[in-house]
Parts: structure tokens; sequence; C-alpha cells
């Protein structure tokens, strides 16, 4: 089995001190759906920045998908970051536009013919529910809306990985499930799926792997 | 390559249109940006006229070559043998004696005059046309005639032309200056104004990069609104001037036909105008470029 997520004694220190992440050293193969459980400051958000590059570690390697983000030139990340999707907690939309051009933005940077991306759009709102909406602006939709917007966007270009932080901390239980649903049909096609929440009982219902963290390492 | 240059189209149709949908935001930095740029221009303008009725009047600068009295056929001739290899002497003419005396009676209106005298008191003259305009060289060109055998003195004719082109050239350097002075302004405006800009949208450009949008892609809509920003400058200011010249033309005329001279202001030729506008708006991308650099650096994530 390929490796899509590798960390090898990944320590992340913060300007200040604060070590969030502690010589952490796991894999993630590809096509594996995997949680990241623990309570907030456990180190879940900066593992996932470390895998899509938003920031960097402090000591060790991450691999992602064979490429060693610790000796890419910052010039080359966006490039590595293409090929993920994320799903942001505070979902990270752009209300000054509408649904429709917040999903092709993606799709606009990658640099995609603009006839097959509308197609493309419109397939990733269908997924997620939002098609009837695509002329909205995100403000009028509802948390869960707009936390589906986010996926839909995530996922438009059709990443190999897929990184979701805390998709379902603000929702309620049987929404979250619908969200739990969707990302396991992305799985079912052969993504590579990681999401974290705090709420474990969730995860236990889909017998995946949980990586449990607490102050920037394995949980007993 | 075809969705590269497509995306291109793409950003500077929208940048075009956002400048055109918010006039009155872009007016006050295209005022400011078109004024910077009229100033050297019209400049630029009057020398350039001023440049153009001095060459006129300077075309022929003549070095006048009076020979001493004893001079006799052989030293004439050894002197106009010397001015035809001349390299930096275009022509000459000989001026004798007696052409010369004939010449000051028909002028003077003093028929007779030469009865009076027993011996001419004029000298033969070698009227030379120089190659060079330049006052140093006309100059140097004097010395070096004056010390030719039996040549008593050369005369340089218009000394005044060398005050003359020393305005010109100062009035040229000014522009020079100024030209540079304002086209550094022009940087520093749309550096500033592309910095608001990046920090009014802050939250697009996170997002942008946090989806994978290289700096390129960020860059590219600020380039193109710079480019129509400095484009539409230059263009006012050549509006600006052209008002300029065409209203203080009949003014200038008036002035100048009480001295029989025909001086006018010219407008900018089409060449000009051209390289007006790929000055001002690479001057313009200068700005947004550093703005960008700068600033997009400063925005999470890096």
């Amino acid at each position: 089995m390929q490796r899509m997520i590798q960390f090898d004694q990944v320590t992340k220190r913060y300007p200040g001190g604060n070590e969030a992440l502690k010589n952490l050293s796991f894999t993630i193969d590809t096509g594996e759906m995997a949680f990241l459980a623990g309570h907030s400051g456990a180190g879940k958000s900066t593992l996932l920045k470390l895998v899509a590059g938003i920031e960097r570690a402090s000591s060790g390697s991450v691999i992602v998908s064979g490429q060693n983000l610790s000796k890419l030139r910052s010039s080359q990340i966006p490039y590595v970051r293409q090929h993920i999707g994320m799903v942001f907690q505070d979902h990270k939309l752009l209300f000054d536009r509408s649904v429709f051009d917040n999903v092709m933005l993606p799709l606009d940077i990658i640099g995609f013919d603009r006839r097959d991306a509308a197609r493309r759009v419109r397939a990733a709102l269908d997924k997620v529910g939002l098609l009837a909406k695509e002329k909205s602006m995100p403000i009028r939709l509802s948390g869960g809306e707009q936390q589906r917007l986010c996926i839909a966007r995530a996922v438009v270009h059709r990443p190999s990985l897929l990184l979701a932080d805390e998709p379902s901390a603000n929702l309620d239980r049987a929404y979250a499930l619908d969200i739990m649903e969707l990302f396991k049909s992305f799985h079912q096609v052969g993504v590579t799926v990681v999401i974290s929440a705090h709420d474990e009982t969730l995860m236990e219902d889909y017998g995946r792997r949980i990586i449990r963290l607490k102050e920037g390492q394995f949980a007993a | 390559m075809k969705h590269f240059l497509y995306l291109n189209w793409q950003s500077a149709r929208q940048a075009l249109v956002k400048i055109l949908r918010q006039p009155f935001g872009s007016l006050l930095t295209l005022l400011m940006l078109s004024i910077a740029l009229a100033l050297p221009l019209s400049l630029y303008l009057t020398v350039s006229s001023i440049q153009e009725w001095a060459g006129r009047l300077t075309a022929t600068p003549q070095i006048t070559l009076f020979m001493e009295q004893s001079a006799e056929e052989a030293d004439l001739a050894a002197v106009s043998s010397t001015l035809t290899k001349h390299p930096r002497i275009q022509s000459y003419s000989f001026v004798g004696k007696k052409q010369a005396l004939s010449d000051l009676e028909k002028r003077n209106g003093l028929p007779g005059l030469s009865d009076g005298l027993t011996d001419n008191p004029l000298p033969d003259a070698f009227v030379v046309t120089p190659k060079t305009l330049e006052p140093h060289e006309l100059e140097m060109l004097q010395k070096e005639l004056s010390g030719l055998p039996m040549v008593e003195t050369a005369q340089f004719d218009a000394r005044w032309a060398k005050r003359l082109y020393g305005m010109v050239e100062m009035g040229r350097q000014l522009t020079w200056f100024l030209g540079a002075a304002l086209g550094i302004a022009l940087v520093l405006v749309t550096h500033n104004a592309v910095r608001m800009q990046i920090l009014a949208r802050r939250d697009e450009i996170e997002v942008a990069k946090l989806i994978g949008a290289p700096d390129s892609f960020i860059r590219r809509p600020f380039m193109y609104h710079a480019m129509w920003q400095g484009l539409l400058a230059g263009l006012a200011a050549w509006g600006l001037t052209s008002w300029l010249v065409m209203t203080a033309n009949p003014a200038i005329h008036e002035f100048a036909q009480l001295y029989n001279e025909a001086v006018q202001l010219r407008g900018l030729s089409p060449v000009e105008l051209l390289v007006v506008l790929a000055i001002s708006s690479l001057l313009a991308m200068l700005g947004a470029r550093l703005a960008s650099d700068h600033h997009l650096r400063q925005i999470q994530p890096r």
C-alpha cells in the first residue's frame, strides 16, 4: 500500500515556545479514511496544517504523496495544495460572490477550461445538495449549508487527499451525520480522507482508524 | 498556453470593468497620475519646440576667416586646400578683396567709395560652414582655423547661439530630472493604491492561498489594474498636454510674429504617445509588483 501521509519524528514549536506537536511519527495510506481525535489544543489543527503546508515542521519530515514538504521552497507549496481539498471549521467562504463562484475558485486557480469547469462546479454542488442555490450568496445559507458549500469547494478539483478540520463542530447531530456520510462517499471513490473532531461518538460508528492526540502526542 | 492567455485576458477585462464601475474611486489616483505625467511632458514639448526652432536658426553657424593683407595667391590656395580636406567642414566659400569691396559699395549705397581709396583696405576672406552645431566643437574649430598660416582672425558669427544652446540643454536636463522624479512618484502612487487594494481584499487572498493559489495568480488582477491605470493616466496626460498646446499656440504665434519668427508648440507624435503610454503602464505595473511582493508575504499562509 502506498503512503499518502508520512510523519517522521515531527515536532512543531510555535514562536513563543509552545510545542503543538512533539516528536510525532505515523503514516496514513493512500485511500485510507482516518479520524483525528482529541480535545481542542491537542494538536489536531496543527497536524492538518502541516500536511497542507500551511505551517512548517520545526524538526522532522512531513511527506505528502511522496513530496517532502520540509524540503520544498515556499513558492512550490501552492502546487502541493492544489492536490489537497480542505474543509475548514470556519468555512472560509468568500461572501462577495455567489455560491457558484465560490466553488469555481479552485478551478480558476488550477486553470481549468471554463466550460468544463462550470460542469464540474454543478456536479460538486449537486453532490452536496446545493445545486438549487448556485446563484445565492453564501451569507443567505444556513450553517450546515455553508459547511456543505465548503466541502463542494474542497472536492471540485477532485483532490486525492481531503482534509477536514472539525467539519461537524457547530452542527447538530443529524446534520453532522449527513456530512460524515458525504466524506464516506468520497472515500469510497478512492480519496484519502482525514477528519478531525473532538466528538468521538461520531467516529466510532464508522470503524475506521482513530488517531488520538493529547498535548501534541499520541494519547494512550 | 491557450488557457494561460485566456486567464490573462480574463483578468485584464475584469480589472478594466472594476475601474470603470467605480470611476470616482479610481478618479483621484488617475488624476494624480496624469498630472504627474503631464508636467514633464509639457516641459518636454516646450523644450523640443524651442530646439526645433533654434535648430532652424543656427543651422548655418558660420566661421569667417580673414586673411592677412599680405597674403598671396599661394597662401590662399594653401588655406583653400586645408579647408577642402578638413573632416569637420561641410563647405566654404571664398570672398576676395575686390568682391568684398564691391559688395560693400552695393549694400551701403556708396558707389565710388573705392575711388577715394588708394588701396583696398578689405582682406580676402573664407566663409566656412562647419558640420557640427555643438558650441564646444565650434570653438575648437575656430581656434584651429585661426592658427592657419596667414590667417589673421577667425570670427565665429553666432556666439549667441551658444547661449541659446545652453538654455535648451538646461531645459532638456530639467525635463529628464522632472521626468525621473515624477516617474518615481508614479511608481509610489500605484504602489500605495495596490497596497490599499491588497489590504481591502485580505480575506479573499487568504482563502485563495489556502486552496493553492500561487503568488502569480493572486498578483495578476493587481498587475492588470495597475496597467490599465497607467494606460488611462498616460492618455489623460496626453489630453492635458494637447489642450495646453492648443490653447497656448495662438498666443505664442502672436508673440513670435512680433520678431518675425514662426514658433509653434508641437504636440506628441504618435510614436512618442506610444512610448509615453508604454512607460506609464510599465511604471504603474512596477509599483504594483513591488507592493504585491511586499504585502502578499505578510498575509498568512505564506
